[in-house]
């Protein structure tokens, strides 16, 4: 991004300390690269690529451990795409600032155009390679922009219009879709991802070997380069400084009448450009907010319950009637009643197993008074009704019969 | 030396003895544990008291009825036939060993005021025996609906039934959505119709889910939870990437790859990470219906209608729109051409170009290195 600038003012580029008089000593002459402005707008451009490259691949390879780290970190998916459309913006605003800025240098100050590619570079980039190879005694002889520079540059044009073109495709695919088939949009997710591995991948391998591994260049800290260093990356600008020819000259009331020129087309074209963020930006609603339920249905909706059978009346037992304990009553309380009130479980201290223990009854008193059937327990608590063997009507009256008939037992 | 053995021989004996006890028991536990669990029980139920015969002397009577205070009459009968020829019944269990509060008669009164309390009120019960299972139960749907209320939510004999319960591993597949019919008939209604539930209860096709395959068994789960939404592609998964499942019917195994791989994919996998996430953004229920899923040739299905199912979440979207949707292919030659020679063109020009910067830097990196030992030897 650095190579982004264009050429300096005349006034600028000029020595900013008075050249050393004393001979060989070691000369602390320096000279400005970079106006304050260029490092701003620089370090604004490297923040908003950083954010856009970290919170774009993330989503790129979002399988990876790392990358569900870091949306996690940054608050889920939906504020990391807002934090990459907001840093997208930035960067947008940089490049609407640059067209002024280069605007402004090429037309008001007459700047030379000297990132323009040339053939040139190409001969520079075979001398340096033949160089490094020690095919060739010295290494190209570069100006302001050497050829690393220029690709430099050129290679984020390339990338920031692909990017801005694919990133709005993306962003309002329903307007895209309008013009281009629906392929576009996936294709312009494939163009966006990948050509952000390699702008990143660029910057690490050549951006960063050259101005910090190579050299650590300190001019987009402090704004100037050393006479030596300007000496070794850029001898033919040092030479057009000393001679005096780095800038056409030019004099204030020309300048003064360009800019006048200038501001009023600028403006309106940074207008334009502004709408065309605002539009990048707000185009369409995508989507709806919330999405609707799959399907909607009743949860909870039983099958009829399966009705419960209606009571069978139960039969007497004994056909025979009750008219003895051997002749039915025993059998009757065998089956009924000596589950529970037996010879051993004896619940109530009943047992209605034998005539004798039946007579004796249990905690409640005598089971069978003969001739009392009032008085008689297996009566008096099978006529209270609800107890568990509950002997029907018929049962009942046909056994307070056989009591008031004196319970015979044979 | 003699009498120190004579006097602590004894003592040894009884100890060694009782250590080799202790260890043949502890062996005799875990085996006995593992078996247990093989029938899917994993505690011993409680030691029967009273004797099933003396409680179906009056239980075992067809008409024992007790009236509730809402007024439904509830029937108090079992069927000795049906007890006994149940699993439980069958491996002789004891009537108390479930119903527990009962020791004697007269039994203890009831706290259920309505059918469906008693119903709940039997649930723990199960939990004695199967706690596993009832463990997982309770993070089920239903253990959270009946915690907020709801005594419609279904306890272990809703689907297992009680005295007449039967293992589900000796029924057909089609018992399970039968099951779940009992109380979800209008959702039966639909799946029986769709793709899965046709084949299944159609056609006896083992192959396809039923109920549990995606909501899971004891611990059961349903939109109710929002995870169940976001998790559910890995859900669909679970067959849909089965290389040898899907070949038999000749469907794509690249449905979550590529799912994955589009936008709507890749921002519900970030979202399914966090617990409680809503979304905009489609999984596959969304597109393909829940219930009611269609094979996609069916003319009812998105195919065939693929603009329409786009626009219920994008409102204004456009024909052309719906070609965003890439229908689970990956790019090649054939399928979008596009997106494939663009992302091949990226294939050849990033190492293209980053070989020809790296040959350059490493080049000028060994050249500075060269230079500088010189200028040392200089010196």
């Amino acid at each position: 991004m650095s190579e982004m600038t264009a050429q300096p003012a005349p006034d600028e580029i000029s020595p900013v300390e008075k050249p050393p008089e004393a001979a060989g000593e070691q000369s602390r002459q320096v000279y400005q690269r970079w106006l304050t402005a260029d490092r701003i707008e620089h370090w604004t451009f490297i923040t908003s690529f950083t954010i856009l490259a970290i919170t774009g691949l993330v989503q790129k390879f979002a399988s990876s451990p790392l990358s569900q780290w870091i949306v996690r970190a940054l608050g889920g998916i939906e504020n990391t795409r807002l934090i990459h459309h907001v840093s997208a913006v930035v960067m947008l605003l940089c490049v609407i600032y640059h067209i002024g800025e280069l605007g402004y240098k090429l037309y008001v100050r007459r700047s030379r155009p000297q990132m323009l590619p040339a053939w040139k570079d190409v001969t520079n980039a075979i001398h340096a390679l033949g160089y490094n190879l020690g095919f060739r005694k010295n290494p190209p002889q570069q100006g302001r922009y050497g050829y690393e520079e220029k690709m430099e540059y050129w290679a984020v044009v390339w990338g920031t219009v692909v990017m801005a073109i694919s990133g709005f495709m993306m962003w309002n695919p329903i307007a895209t879709t309008q013009w281009l088939p629906g392929e576009a949009i996936p294709a312009a997710k494939t163009a966006h991802g990948w050509e952000a591995v390699l702008a990143v991948l660029a910057i690490i391998l050549w951006h960063f070997y050259h101005v910090l591994v190579r050299t650590f260049n300190r001019s987009m800290f402090t704004g100037n380069l050393t006479e030596e260093e300007m000496l070794h990356e850029h001898p033919l600008e040092l030479a057009d400084i000393k001679a005096g020819v780095a800038q056409r000259p030019t004099t204030l009331q020309e300048r003064r009448k360009r800019a006048r020129i200038f501001f009023p087309v600028y403006s309106v074209i940074a207008a334009i450009l502004l709408v065309g963020v605002y539009y990048f930006v707000a185009y369409e609603e995508t989507a709806i907010a919330t999405i609707p339920p799959a399907e909607t249905v009743e949860v909870f909706v039983p099958l009829p319950p399966t009705p419960l059978p209606t009571p069978v009346p139960t039969k007497t037992t004994i056909p025979g009637g009750l008219a003895s304990w051997d002749a039915g009553v025993g059998d009757l309380f065998n089956t009924r009643c000596v589950i529970c009130h037996n010879n051993t479980g004896k619940i109530g201290g009943l047992d209605l197993s034998t005539y004798e223990t039946a007579l004796a009854g249990g905690k409640s008193g005598p089971g069978v008074v003969p001739g009392d059937a009032a008085n008689s327990q297996v009566v008096i608590i099978q006529s209270a009704g609800g107890h568990p063997g509950q002997l029907s009507q018929d049962e009942l009256q046909q056994i307070t019969d056989w009591i008031n008939n004196g319970a015979p037992q044979r | 030396m003699r009498a120190y053995f004579r006097k602590y021989l004894p003592a040894a004996a009884i100890a060694a003895l009782g250590l080799s006890l202790l260890v043949v028991s502890v062996l005799a536990l875990a085996l006995t544990a593992n078996v247990s669990t093989a029938v899917a029980q994993t505690n011993p139920p409680p030691e029967p008291g009273i004797s099933n015969e003396t409680c179906l002397g009056c239980h075992g009577a067809p008409d024992q009825t007790i009236t509730l205070p809402s007024g439904e009459v509830v029937y108090m009968s079992v069927d000795p036939e049906v007890y006994n020829s149940s699993i439980h019944g069958e491996l002789g269990y004891a009537c108390v060993q479930c119903h527990t509060d009962i020791t004697g008669y007269p039994h203890p009164a009831l706290d259920a005021k309505t059918h469906r309390e008693l119903t709940v009120s039997m649930y723990k019960a199960c939990g004695r025996c199967h706690s596993g299972m009832y463990e997982q139960t309770q993070d089920s749907v239903h253990a959270q609906a009946r915690n907020n209320g709801n005594l419609n939510a279904a306890v272990c004999s809703d689907c297992h039934g009680a005295h007449d319960i039967r293992p589900f591993s000796e029924k057909p597949r089609s018992a399970v959505p039968q099951t779940c019919e009992r109380c979800h008939s209008q959702i039966y209604e639909t799946y029986k119709t769709s793709v899965h539930g046709s084949a299944l209860l159609g056609e006896g096709n083992p192959d396809v889910p039923d109920c549990t395959s995606c909501h899971g068994v004891h611990n059961l789960q349903g939109p109710i939870d929002p995870n169940f939404h976001l998790k559910s592609p890995q859900i669909c998964a679970k067959c849909h990437t089965d290389e040898k499942l899907m070949a038999k019917y000749g469907l794509s195994t690249d449905v979550l790859d590529t799912y994955l791989a589009d936008f709507h994919g890749t921002t519900v996998m970030f979202e399914s990470e966090i617990p409680g996430q809503e979304t905009n953004k489609p999984v596959c229920v969304d597109c393909h219906g829940v219930h009611d899923m269609q094979k996609t040739d069916d003319p009812n299905s998105i195919k065939q209608n693929l603009l329409v199912t786009c626009q219920k979440c994008h409102p204004d979207a456009t024909p052309n729109f719906s070609g965003a949707w890439l229908g689970h292919y990956k790019p090649s030659p054939k399928n979008y051409p596009i997106i494939y020679y663009i992302q091949l063109f990226y294939l050849i020009f990033i190492p293209g170009l980053l070989g020809f910067m790296a040959v350059i830097v490493v080049s000028d990196a060994g050249r500075r290195i060269i230079n500088r030992r010189k200028e040392k030897k200089h010196e």
